[in-house]
């Protein structure tokens, strides 16, 4: 492509990050916008969980310095959140009333919490772990040896789980069939793994799903969580982890095939030209499972982006996954996920 | 240890946002709870339309002497002229916008399009948060004041106090709508994680803090004015000295003062001096453009030895060049301004106590040594706000000060005294009947053109001044810095100096040896202090707001040494970092030079 292409990369997150810099590998002269809808530079979500360890301070998770962009020649566009996507004019529409004109587009918006349709009456009274303040939140919420409650229990949620414990907390989690969500097992290996989570610390609360979920003496601090089979626990915060749905909203206008993420072949193209999809927002098609999959964990994002960079730039890539997707029990007792593994 | 608040907010809008206004209840509000301050707010040369404004303001725990070159938050009222500012912002800074703009933005018009990667944005709704909290879009400017104050953890009770007093003569319901815009906007900057890492930690207590003022340098002057007993003043408006008229309007009446704006600046400087030589303490004001109407009678007024003071503050020129710009470019016009051998004195203050203090002495130098007095600021300095702790308001001397001798018979009103500064008389006076013209005359008055008569009287006028460079109540320079022998000095004069002392501070900091002397009197030239800084300095950098280094050509006329000219000419104040790196770079020069690290 010629040095005037403008490439949109939308997402600030592992697949978009690492796209824009082989972008600017492959093409110097290029014009790469990086969009996002949050505040701050690309930081390690990995890591969040230190907040209960005292690193405290954003700057602290950055993966790149203010520098890394500016000497890339990359923009970032951040709190600039995409509404609609006009394949036909090439341009998104942006929140604040701007629009903003692509030539190739990837698309690496990621995906956010999933909350069960009967808990969404309490979304306000529960507290995710998805990004620095919400992590800020919790850790502010949770008192010297209080408790989290975590519902669901996805793999985000147990890791975060090994760190509240070791720093003196408890962690109840509130079984649901989404529990060690995104691997799949079967009803003999769970036991086998929930026995894991038990040797963790975990206090494990299988007396039936969420019924209700109410804020103690209407403080503003304390939750209460009542089950079905009538009990309720109490515990500082209360945390959903039921796993993640791609973030598609802004895409509904947009011509772009969907199941439950954008439909995209294994290099990563969606139906529509000049526009790729990558990281946790994608479906895959795969030969092997004959439908459309996600791949999740850090390796794959990682790749996925690299794979579109190059395909947007001119070259033939395809998206393979390496990565172990079996949790593994430790000799420790204690749970660990191959999957899960980041630089 | 304990930490220093230093930081700068730049609001910029367009005329009719509202920008200077809620920058001048911020810096008031700062100023009240006990902050130094220092702002400066430009503003468009249009009086109509939608030209770019913007209200700075620098916010420190302890005194600080000149605006930052940079600033810590931009507030964007609006984007098309906000943009080209963004690269004001420094890394970890604040960038606070409309996240909800009425109308579509064209591409690349949003500012969110242009923050550097180091800065932190605050996405607000400004106008969607001002219709829900007034029922209209117009407080925009609260919101974002607001947001600025809830982020920052400021004392709401200063700005309500502040929001207060700005509207006290309008109707209730503006300033209930101003207040409401900006609680909301304090709710939304209350309630937003704080990224950047802007501190404004609690003002020290100062004991005299209740005695802070903010004052502009036109506001000084004027307060200097009314200390000094100033009793006629006639003007002619012309930005950036229209201030000193208008303040003056105000106060002058309630004293029993007269004030007369006249048809134009040759009237208003006749009318100054007749009302001199009528024994009254008189002034008037302008920039550069109508002194240079006035140079021809300012020649009367030195030749009839009549006092009268002459505010002039200087903007970007020539012509009517850039009347909302600052710029230093009048020095030779009122150094050396006019026709014929006609010494005057010409002060230039460095800040706003400086501005109060020169006006006021101004009046007793005039008297004394009888001729005109020139004030020479700039816009900046005129328009720049600070904290001020002032003097006793009885400091200056009372008009009648060494007045004149007994009037008697054959009174020689041009007597040749051993001082050259003859016995004076003001009309009316029994005995004290004399011709004063404009043409050369002799000690009675007399039309004179003799050989004799000119050198003698030439001498007289340019030799009375020289024990005004004595007068005990300026500074006529001062030193800062370094004492003894330094690597690199700074030589400044006017509004300047705040940036060169700065700087200065900045390069003490990184082991450069260096010390700053301001200037206050331009004519007569202090020689002797200014030659003992130039033999302990090393090299010497001049910086000054023009083209042609007028200051370093007046010294050169005086010392023949050589001088570094730093000459400025964007009609912006100089930057602070801009002297910095000159300063490091003379350093290294010297260190080259003389081997040493
Ligand atoms: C707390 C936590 C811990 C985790 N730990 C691990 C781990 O240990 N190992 C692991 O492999 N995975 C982990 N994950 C999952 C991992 O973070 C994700 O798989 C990965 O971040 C997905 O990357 P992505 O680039 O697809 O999207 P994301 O990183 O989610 O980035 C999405 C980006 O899109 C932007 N965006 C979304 N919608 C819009 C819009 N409409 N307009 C503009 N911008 C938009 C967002 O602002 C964001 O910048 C963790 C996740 C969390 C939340």
């Amino acid at each position: 492509m010629t040095s005037s292409t403008h490439h949109v990369v939308l997402g600030n997150g592992i697949a978009g990050n690492h796209a824009a810099s082989v972008i600017r590998e492959r093409e110097p002269d290029a014009r790469i916008t990086l969009v996002s809808a949050g505040a701050l530079l690309f930081y390690n979500r990995y890591d969040l969980p230190n907040v209960f360890r005292g690193r405290q301070h954003w700057v602290d998770y950055l993966v790149h310095p203010p520098e890394y962009y500016e000497s890339r020649n990359i923009t970032l566009r951040r709190k600039t959140q995409v509404t609609e996507l006009d394949t036909r004019t090439q341009t998104l529409s942006l929140a604040h009333r701007e629009t903003l004109h692509y030539d190739k587009l990837l698309i690496a918006t990621g995906g956010h919490a999933y909350i069960p349709e009967r808990l969404l009456d309490y979304t306000k009274l529960m507290l995710g772990f998805h990004n620095f303040i919400v992590a800020m939140q919790v850790q502010k919420s949770v008192r010297k040896g209080g408790t989290v409650i975590m519902l669901g229990g996805d793999v985000m949620g147990i890791d975060l789980a090994r760190t509240i414990i070791a720093t003196g907390h408890r962690v109840i989690l509130v079984l649901d069939p989404r529990t060690f969500w995104p691997h799949d097992v079967t009803p003999s290996d769970r036991v086998k793994y929930l026995q894991a989570l038990t040797n963790m610390g975990v206090e494990v609360q299988d007396s039936g799903r969420v019924e209700r979920i109410e804020m103690i003496n209407g403080t503003g601090s304390g939750r209460r969580v009542f089950l079905e089979n009538g009990g309720h626990i109490r515990g500082d915060v209360v945390m959903p982890f039921y796993g993640i749905v791609p973030t598609v909203d802004f895409l509904a206008t947009s011509g772009i095939d969907m199941e439950r993420g954008i439909l995209v072949n294994p290099q990563l193209q969606t139906v529509r030209d000049n526009i790729w999809a990558a990281g946790d927002v994608c479906q895959i098609w795969s030969a092997e499972h004959n439908a459309y999959r996600f791949f999740y964990g850090y390796r794959n994002v990682k790749t996925m982006g690299e794979v579109a960079a190059h395909n947007m730039t001119g070259k033939q890539a395809t998206f393979t996954s390496t990565v172990n997707e079996k949790l593994v029990v430790n000799r420790d007792g204690s749970l660990y996920s191959p999957f899960w593994e980041h630089d | 240890m304990a930490y220093h608040t230093d930081i700068q907010i730049s609001i910029c809008g367009s005329a009719g946002d509202g920008t200077i206004a809620v920058g001048d209840i911020f810096k008031r509000a700062m100023a009240h709870v006990g902050y130094r301050v220092i702002a400066f707010d430009q503003y468009p040369a249009e009086i109509r339309g939608f030209g770019k404004c913007i209200a700075r303001t620098r916010v420190a725990t302890s005194r600080v002497y000149s605006m930052k070159g940079y600033s810590d938050v931009l507030v964007s009222l609006n984007d098309m002229h906000a943009i080209p500012h963004v690269g004001e912002v420094r890394n970890y800074g604040a960038l606070i916008y409309d996240s909800a703009p009425m109308s579509a933005v064209a591409e690349g018009a949003h500012i969110s399009g242009h923050l550097k990667p180091g800065h932190i944005p605050y996405a607000l709704p400004m106008r969607e948060v001002s219709e829900l909290a007034t029922g209209a879009n117009r407080s925009r400017n609260f919101v974002a004041l607001g947001f600025v104050a809830g982020l920052y953890q400021l004392p709401q009770d200063a700005f309500h106090h502040a929001i207060a007093a700005k509207f006290e003569s309008k109707a209730a319901a503006v300033t209930k709508s101003a207040l409401a815009a900006f609680d909301s906007g304090f709710e939304a900057g209350a309630a937003s994680y704080q990224f950047d890492d802007v501190r404004i930690d609690a003002p020290r207590g100062r004991k005299n803090a209740h005695e802070a003022r903010m004052m502009t340098g036109n506001g000084a002057i004027v307060q200097g004015c009314l200390d000094a007993g100033i009793e006629t003043f006639f003007g002619y408006p012309i930005t950036p000295a229209t201030g000193i008229m208008e303040r003056l309007a105000v106060e002058m009446p309630r004293r029993g003062a007269r004030l007369v704006q006249t048809e134009d600046e040759i009237a208003a400087i006749s009318a100054a001096i007749g009302a001199g030589y009528a024994g009254s303490r008189a002034a008037t004001a302008t920039s550069g453009p109508g002194l240079s109407l006035m140079t021809e009678m300012m020649g009367l007024g030195v030749m009839a030895e009549v006092p009268v003071v002459i505010f002039v503050s200087q903007r970007g020129g020539p012509s009517t060049g850039l009347p909302t710009k600052t710029e230093q470019s009048d020095l030779n016009l009122a150094v050396w301004g006019g026709h014929g051998d006609a010494g005057r004195i010409v002060l230039a203050p460095t800040n706003v106590e400086g501005c109060r203090r020169c006006a006021g002495r101004a009046f007793e130098l005039a008297e004394q040594f009888q001729v005109p007095v020139i004030v020479l600021v700039d816009l900046y300095l005129s328009n720049r706000y600070e904290t001020v702790f002032l003097q006793d308001e009885n400091e200056f001397l009372p008009k009648d000060w060494k007045q004149t001798a007994t009037p008697r018979a054959g009174y020689r009103r041009y007597e040749l005294t051993t001082d050259g500064v003859s016995p004076r008389c003001i009309p009316g006076e029994v005995g004290g009947i004399h011709t004063a013209t404009g043409l050369e005359h002799d000690e009675y008055g007399n039309p004179s053109d003799s050989a004799r008569t000119h050198t003698l009287m030439t001498e007289k006028r340019y030799e009375k001044l020289q024990a005004a460079i004595k007068h005990p109540g300026i500074n006529f320079t001062k030193r800062f810095g370094d004492s003894g022998k330094v690597e690199v000095g700074l030589l400044t004069w006017g509004s300047t100096f705040g940036e060169a002392l700065e700087a200065m501070l900045l390069a003490q900091k990184e082991g450069i040896r260096c010390a700053a002397t301001k200037v206050v009197m331009l004519s007569p030239f202090p020689v002797r202090p200014v030659l003992r800084f130039y033999k302990d300095c090393q090299q010497i950098l001049v910086p000054e707001l023009n083209y042609t280094g007028q200051f370093a050509k007046l010294l050169s006329g005086e010392i023949v040494l050589p001088v570094t000219r730093i000459s400025h000419t964007t009609g912006a104040p100089l930057d602070v970092s801009t002297l910095l790196e000159a300063i490091r770079k003379a350093a290294r020069k010297h260190r080259r030079q003389h081997n040493t690290t």
